[in-house]
């Protein structure tokens, strides 16, 4: 497993050497000028010049990329062209609550996709099983904003029993949880309703394997052959689906942290790349790659721990 | 388990019954407003952006402003009601000649850090300002200063390089706030400001809130609010549904779309202001076709702009005059001076001209409002002849595309902080800003010649005939289609009365006070 991990490192400083080069070049590339943003609507010719001087903009783009490398590579992400914050320090700020936010729709999505998808398979055919993929369809095609409208409107406005916006309370207080709510389930309900659907799935092919079949004729009783034989075998695909809607969680919360005005990374990012703030843009997908890539390799380390024939080795 | 299904069919029928019920779910419950308090002295305003900086000598946006516009103060400042400059941390006045200004300033007044606010205070701010060293964003407002000289502890004297009609209106604005000189020199006044306003600065969470607190040794009285905040909540529907709750106080910039469910809330007060942007549609000058005086009285005449403004649900006013009526150089009989709405004279001149065998490329910002307009004039001009083609782009693309000139037509704003007619006019027509600020690319020596000479005539009444006459030959000669100027909205919990608003979008919070 160490192995893994060491390969895995090395391919990832490979892979986020290639993500910087992309993303560089492509605000590089990109219409609108960050002077412009900077220096607002009354800046004249030479106030541009002088922005852009300051902000290292004239150089070539070997130059100023070579520069952010190795600027990077020091653990210096640079200083945001806007606010003159310092880059790292912004999103040590917004991480822990893109965290929080993308851990609680996980669990949420986890609870609810795994029962449903459990309760349609073995009820397989059945109304129970016709209503929950219904909801999961709905659920996968619901939009985030629209869903997260709704819910403030009927459990905020209306019913008054949860805060409308913000994430400022500490996660383990009542009121951290009660601001986590709605937000966990607009986020979490997509990816609930994928887990659901691949569960009744995976469940109904593994329920026709030989072993399954061998396990009831040795007289099982029906509780262990689904935890035991059933469940745990199903459950590889599953993880699959977790850990790849965990890494696009993390990527993805842009829309709810903006309905819920919640500080997090996604919005940095959507508001960095509107006013052209290279930095900012750069340092932010660095750590959401970063992340997606350690997502995965958990999932894989999961799947040697649930299924010992795995062995990336 | 079967619970838990349970569960999910009961949301989902919520969430069906809620999506049902959109308008009596926009309705608030509580019509005593009894939960919709807040907590007792905290008074949160919900902003859709955060603030950039806390320096007034640095930033440039108007969120910041809403910030520092409390914490610093100026020296003069822009009476809503009156539309005249008024000495706020300055005494009085005077000019012994076109070119000083002796500013006598207020006595014992003390920054938050306990620095003496004097006329080394007002001279060290001005000249950092003004130092290229700086690079302050605005630092064009001093660009007329040739030097400013302390005469005693509370006397300031500003000579300028030649007469600017204007000065006041520079000093009154955001940027020209005084800062504490010792504070400036300590530490970094973008993240921790300090100046001499109602209010006293104490935390800022980038991307979150700013916190501010009542200034109890204000020279003006303590303000009644104890402690306001600036949260930012992006998403405009979950800060109205918090104005509802009662979780914010009060919200500016109501979105037209947003009106009637605004309206429909009864814990609120909405106030609307008639203000001074102005939303006008742009020709490129610098292209032939737009340079014939009749293709232009064609695409005015088909234009139908009651039709446009009164789709605004009341928050836009129509004239024909691009200095607006709240601004400096307005004259009433500008109103109705441009080319009406005549579709059979456009069809006409269209026919007669062949205007209609070559599309006109219209560029918009994809913003909502920008958005309405160019759909709306599209449909107008195609109705005489015109062939319109939308390109609509990002904001950020779409500023550096119309200050390339890379288009025929487009839409353009300007807010003017300053309530004055030349910084109109200057930043957005004078052929001096064509490649930066003066987008539509005009340029015409007459017209130039009209705004120096009301930027550096002193007598205000000169200055405002000929600021009168510029905006005449703007709109006679169609140099831009003025669509409306703008209103001032904002919307304040019940509990609440006593916000100053000013016809340049900038409120103040000093004396509000609680029911």
């Amino acid at each position: 497993m160490i192995a893994l991990i060491v390969r895995r490192a090395i391919q990832l400083v490979f892979l986020l050497l290639g993500i910087s080069f992309l993303v560089f070049s492509s605000m590089f590339i990109a219409p609108g000028d960050p002077a412009t943003m900077v220096g607002g609507p009354t800046a004249t010719e030479s106030d541009l010049v002088a922005i852009r001087d300051n902000l290292g903009l004239n150089d070539p783009f070997l130059v100023q990329y070579g520069r952010y490398l190795g600027n990077a590579v020091q653990g210096d992400f640079g200083y945001s062209y806007q606010s003159k914050q310092s880059v790292s320090e912004a999103i040590a700020v917004r991480f822990p609550n893109t965290l929080k936010l993308a851990i609680a729709s996980m669990i949420v999505a986890i609870i609810i996709g795994i029962i449903a998808g459990l309760i349609s398979a073995l009820k397989h055919n059945s109304w129970l099983d016709v209503t929950s993929t219904t909801v999961a369809l709905a659920g996968i095609s619901i939009p985030n904003f629209w869903l997260g409208a709704i819910l403030i409107l009927v459990f905020s406005v209306n019913l008054q029993w949860l805060p409308v916006a913000g994430l400022s309370d500490p996660f383990y207080t009542w009121e951290g949880i009660k601001q986590l709510i709605l937000p966990a389930i607009t986020l979490g309900t997509g990816s609930a309703a994928m887990i659901a659907r691949m569960t009744r799935s995976s469940i109904l092919e593994v329920v026709k394997a030989d072993y399954v079949r061998t396990a009831r004729a040795k007289g099982v009783k029906e509780k262990n052959v689904i935890w035991i034989h059933t469940l745990k075998n199903a459950m590889i695909p599953v993880i699959t689906v977790i850990g790849l809607n965990f890494g696009a969680l993390l990527g993805g919360t842009i829309i709810t942290e903006k309905v819920f005005a919640i500080n997090g990374v996604g919005r940095l990012m959507i508001d960095a790349i509107a006013m052209r703030d290279f930095p900012m843009v750069q340092a932010s997908v660095l750590l959401v790659a970063t992340l997606f890539v350690v997502v995965n390799l958990i999932v894989d380390i999961v799947y040697t721990m649930i299924d010992p024939r795995i062995n990336y080795s | 388990m079967k619970k838990t299904l349970w569960g999910t069919v009961l949301l989902s029928a919520m969430l069906a019954l809620g999506a049902c019920s959109g308008e009596s779910a926009s309705a608030p419950k509580n019509s005593d407003g009894s939960k919709s308090t807040g907590s007792n002295e905290t008074f949160t305003y919900a902003s859709t952006s955060d603030a950039v900086g806390l320096s007034p000598i640095l930033m440039n946006d108007a969120v910041s402003a809403n910030v520092t516009e409390h914490v610093y103060e100026q020296l003069f400042t822009l009476n809503g009601d009156t539309k005249e400059f008024e000495p706020l941390l300055a005494e009085s006045y005077e000019n012994p000649d076109e070119n000083t200004w002796v500013i006598k300033l207020k006595e014992g007044i003390k920054f938050h850090d306990g620095t003496p606010f004097n006329a080394e205070a007002v001279k060290y701010t001005f000249d950092k300002l003004r130092d290229p060293a700086t690079a302050a964003p605005r630092a064009s407002l001093l660009e007329p200063v040739d030097v400013i000289n302390v005469i005693d502890e509370n006397t300031v004297e500003i000579k300028t390089k030649y007469p600017y009609g204007p000065f006041l209106a520079a000093l009154s604005h955001t940027n020209a706030a005084i800062v504490s000189p010792t504070a400036d020199k300590a530490q970094d006044l973008m993240k921790d400001p300090v100046g001499t306003g109602p209010y006293k600065f104490v935390s800022w969470t980038p991307g979150d809130q700013v916190e501010l607190e009542a200034n109890e040794e204000y020279w003006d009285g303590a303000p009644e609010l104890k402690k306001i905040v600036l949260k930012v909540v992006p998403e405009i529907s979950t800060a109205i549904s918090m104005l509802q709750t009662g979780e914010v106080q009060f919200l500016d910039n109501l979105p037209t779309e947003q009106i009637k469910r605004l309206e429909s809330m009864d814990n609120i007060n909405i106030e609307k202001k008639d203000g001074t942007a102005v939303y006008y549609m742009a020709f490129n000058h610098s292209q032939e076709r737009n340079q014939d005086a009749e293709f232009r009285e064609a695409v005015a005449s088909a234009m139908d702009r009651d039709a446009f403004v009164s789709k605004l649900n009341g928050l836009g006013v129509r004239s024909d005059s691009v200095i607006g009526p709240q601004v400096f150089g307005y004259d009433e009989s500008a109103n109705k001076a441009g080319t009406p709405f005549d579709i059979e004279a456009s069809k006409a001149l269209v026919e007669k001209n062949g205007y209609g065998d070559k599309p006109i490329k219209l560029l918009t910002a994809n913003r909502d409002n920008f958005i309405l307009m160019a759909e709306i004039v599209q449909a107008q001009l195609t109705e005489a002849g015109f062939k319109v083609e939308i390109e609509s782009m990002e904001w950020a693309t779409f500023l550096d595309t119309a200050r390339a000139g890379d288009y025929d037509l487009t839409f353009l704003s300007w807010s003017n902080v300053t309530a004055d007619g030349s910084e109109l006019l200057y930043p957005n027509f004078h052929s001096d800003n064509v490649g930066s600020s003066n987008r539509s690319q005009y340029s015409n020596p007459k017209f130039d010649e009209l705004v120096v000479q009301s930027r550096t005539t002193i007598d205000q009444d000169e200055r405002k005939e000929i600021l009168n006459e510029a905006n005449f030959l703007m709109i006679e000669e169609n140099v831009v289609i003025p669509m409306y100027h703008g209103i001032v909205t904002t919307a304040l919990d019940k509990n609440y009365s006593g916000v100053q608003i000013n016809p340049t979008g900038k409120w103040y919070l000093k004396n509000v006070t609680r029911k």
